[in-house]
């Protein structure tokens, strides 16, 4: 092929692709981050700050306090997802995949329902469900004479962001079950059949023979649930407002970037502190996506077919 | 080693029956090959053998033991599957000691078995290496391997070659029908190859619809078949048939012309037979006679030091004759066919043997 022609084929093939990715993810990227290294001033214009931003955002006490305890809220959203909605997930998928079972179909839209729910409604749902006023969380446990159980969960500041992360992994478990289930029918039966023989039963063919082969997958849904829980915003925007409450219990990355840059009553939005947050928020799903790669992914690949 | 005694075993999935009344003895150290068209079952007898599928009635016995309800790890059988179904996670060796592991054998012990069987395999060298590592050749000595260190009663096989290319597969059944005299191994094997049933079978069973049709020595079967389905299964080309109906001292082929046969019963006279002659034992000969039927060459295949001649029959039957080194005819031409008298099978109207 003569060079021209190839060129051109290059262009034309790569050309509409590379300029969406470049005009809607490359471009906000690369200004976001040019954004955050300069100061925004009262009047409207903006002044070379260099890496000051992140020196308030890390050490002055106004910002730095709301940042730690935003990263912290987020990690702790992370690691209930990761401790209950995956392994949730896998036990879901495990079941869905016996042999025998019957209604397998409705098990698996029912259970996949909530994640094609609009967060609003999961939101409002969950409010009214749990309203210490008239709730029917109240209702059902005093039913069962567990009404000692019940408290406002939504509304303390020590059980506000477990409430809300369960909430989260109730409507996105539907996920990590479909992506194992998958991998788990990706198995031929022919495998367990030949750990029947060597003598496992169901159970241990699972974890010696089934389990090992869907490492990538788990992996998978962890950097997927990383990534997705460092992004998340929508849901306390839903339940908690911008200032995620009760005194900002609930607080994690996306809403403190969001009041931080659109403002929030009293608080100004300053887009250069903004983007800073912003790209604070990068960085964290960067190298937790670098650590993944490097670290576990190397391992897990052996595991492939 | 141990003989296998399957009687009345029957099995459905829901409403369909897929086994029915299956009666076989598989002899201690004997190959026995099942063979049948697919869908027929095989692979189910296999796996109500293995324990792998839960049977609808009848017993099965290993080595004198009645294992219906045993789970497989406790009937001593080992298994190789046509897909080898090798642990794609663990390595040959660990493959290998896998069922061993489970069953607490002391890891000296495991590591002494799976030595000797990677020496007769010829696997040392691959010990460490991972199945996606190896050719599909290597994948199914370990499969086999995985069989041997288990020092099973019975080995099963289910189409273990059907995934080699062809002059692998020829190697490999070599090297299976050694392994069994050296084991001196109770073997069921299910394959579709004709050549590899008639090559490794001490006994070939025929199934068809869930049913043995006929079971014997591979030329018991080639040369006596019990039934039209087996004679039309079994001999690769296929056997010939033509239909006719008996006489006096004949057969009266209708437009194909008529044979004359003796030893025909008189109570027979009348009644709807089918002759069967295989292509090697049809002649292409000039001139008239009491087995000779004339016919039109339809199509010759050469393949060197033979070949196919297809005959069209005046009634429209197709024929096919063997021939030894080179022809003349060509597409076209008339010439007729001579049957050989010692070698006709005759079906009866309800598909069963005639003598
Ligand atoms: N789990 C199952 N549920 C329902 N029907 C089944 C099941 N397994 C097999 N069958 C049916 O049982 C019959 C026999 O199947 P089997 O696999 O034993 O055939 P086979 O002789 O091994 O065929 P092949 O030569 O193609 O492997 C088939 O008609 C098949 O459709
Ligand atoms: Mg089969």
């Amino acid at each position: 092929m003569p060079q021209g022609t190839f060129l051109r084929l290059l262009v034309f093939f790569l050309g509409p692709a590379l300029l969406v990715y470049s005009v809607f993810s490359i471009y906000p990227l690369l200004a976001t981050i040019l954004n955050s290294l300069y100061s925004h001033q009262r009047d409207g214009s903006y002044l070379w700050n260099g890496l000051g931003n992140f020196q308030t955002l890390l050490f002055d006490p106004t910002w730095s306090v709301p940042f730690w305890n935003a990263l912290k809220n987020n990690f702790i959203f992370f690691l209930i997802h990761m401790c209950v909605q995956n392994p949730v997930g896998l036990l879901l998928a495990a079941l869905l995949s016996l042999p025998r079972l019957r209604f397998r179909a409705t098990y698996r839209t029912l259970i996949f329902m909530p994640t094609m729910l609009s967060v609003v409604v999961i939101g409002f749902a969950w409010q009214l469900i749990l309203s210490p006023l008239w709730g029917i969380a109240k209702m059902f446990l005093q039913t069962f004479g567990l009404g000692f159980l019940f408290a406002p969960w939504l509304g303390l500041e020590s059980s506000a962001l477990i409430t809300v992360s369960l909430i989260s992994v109730w409507q996105f478990v539907g996920i990590p079950m479909i992506l194992i289930y998958t991998a788990l029918l990706a198995i031929p039966d022919e495998l367990v059949d030949a750990a029947t023989v060597d003598g496992l039963n169901q159970f241990q063919a699972f974890v010696w023979v089934k389990l090992p082969l869907i490492w990538p997958t788990i992996g998978l849904v962890s950097i997927l649930t990383f990534v997705n829980n460092f992004n998340a915003f929508d849901l306390v925007y839903a339940m908690k407002g911008a200032l995620a409450g009760p005194n900002f219990a609930t607080d994690i990355m996306g809403t403190l970037f969001y009041r931080t840059f659109f403002g929030n009553q009293l608080q100004l939005g300053d887009p250069s502190m903004g983007s800073a947050v912003a790209t604070m928020m990068l960085l964290i799903i960067l190298i937790g996506v670098m650590a993944y790669l490097f670290l576990v992914q190397r391992r897990i690949q052996r595991y492939s077919f | 080693m141990a003989e296998v005694r399957i009687e009345n075993l029957r099995k459905s999935f829901g409403a369909v029956e897929v086994l029915k009344d299956i009666d076989l003895t598989v002899e201690d150290g004997s190959f026995v090959v099942l063979v049948g068209p697919s869908g027929c079952g095989k692979s189910t007898l296999l796996r109500s053998i293995a324990g792998l599928e839960p049977v609808s009635g009848g017993t099965i016995t290993i080595g004198g033991r009645k294992v219906n309800d045993l789970p497989p790890a406790q009937r001593e059988i080992a298994m190789v599957f046509q897909s080898y179904a090798l642990y794609p996670h663990m390595d040959v060796a660990a493959n290998m000691g896998f069922g061993l592991r489970f069953a607490r054998t002391p890891k000296a012990e495991i590591e002494a078995r799976v030595a000797e069987a990677a020496r007769i395999l010829q696997l040392e060298p691959l010990l460490k290496r991972r199945p996606r590592e190896l050719s599909g050749g290597q994948r199914q000595r370990v499969a086999i391997g995985r069989a041997i260190v288990r020092k099973p009663q019975v080995f099963l096989f289910d189409e273990p070659l059907s995934n080699l290319d062809a002059a692998l597969r020829i190697n490999t059944r070599v090297e299976i029908a050694k392994l069994h005299k050296l084991l001196a191994a109770t073997i069921v094997y299910v394959t579709h190859d004709q050549v590899e049933a008639m090559t490794l079978a001490d006994k070939i069973v025929v199934m068809n619809q869930g049913r043995i049709e006929q079971q014997g020595k591979p030329l018991d079967l080639y040369y006596r078949p019990a039934n039209l389905f087996v004679a039309g299964f079994i001999g690769s080309p296929a056997m010939n048939f033509i239909a006719g109906q008996v006489t006096q001292g004949g057969i009266d082929l209708g437009p194909d012309g008529a044979v004359t046969l003796a030893g025909l019963t008189a109570a027979a006279v009348g009644s709807r037979v089918t002759l069967g002659i295989r292509p090697e034992h049809v002649r292409i000969a000039d001139g008239e006679g009491g087995l000779r039927l004339s016919a039109t060459v339809e199509l010759v295949e050469r393949l060197g030091e033979a070949g196919y001649v297809h005959l069209r029959l005046p009634s429209g039957t197709v024929a096919v004759a063997e021939i030894r080194g080179e022809t003349s005819l060509r597409t076209g031409d008339r010439t007729s066919l001579a049957l050989d008298p010692t070698h006709l099978h005759l079906f009866g109207p309800d598909g069963r043997r005639m003598v």
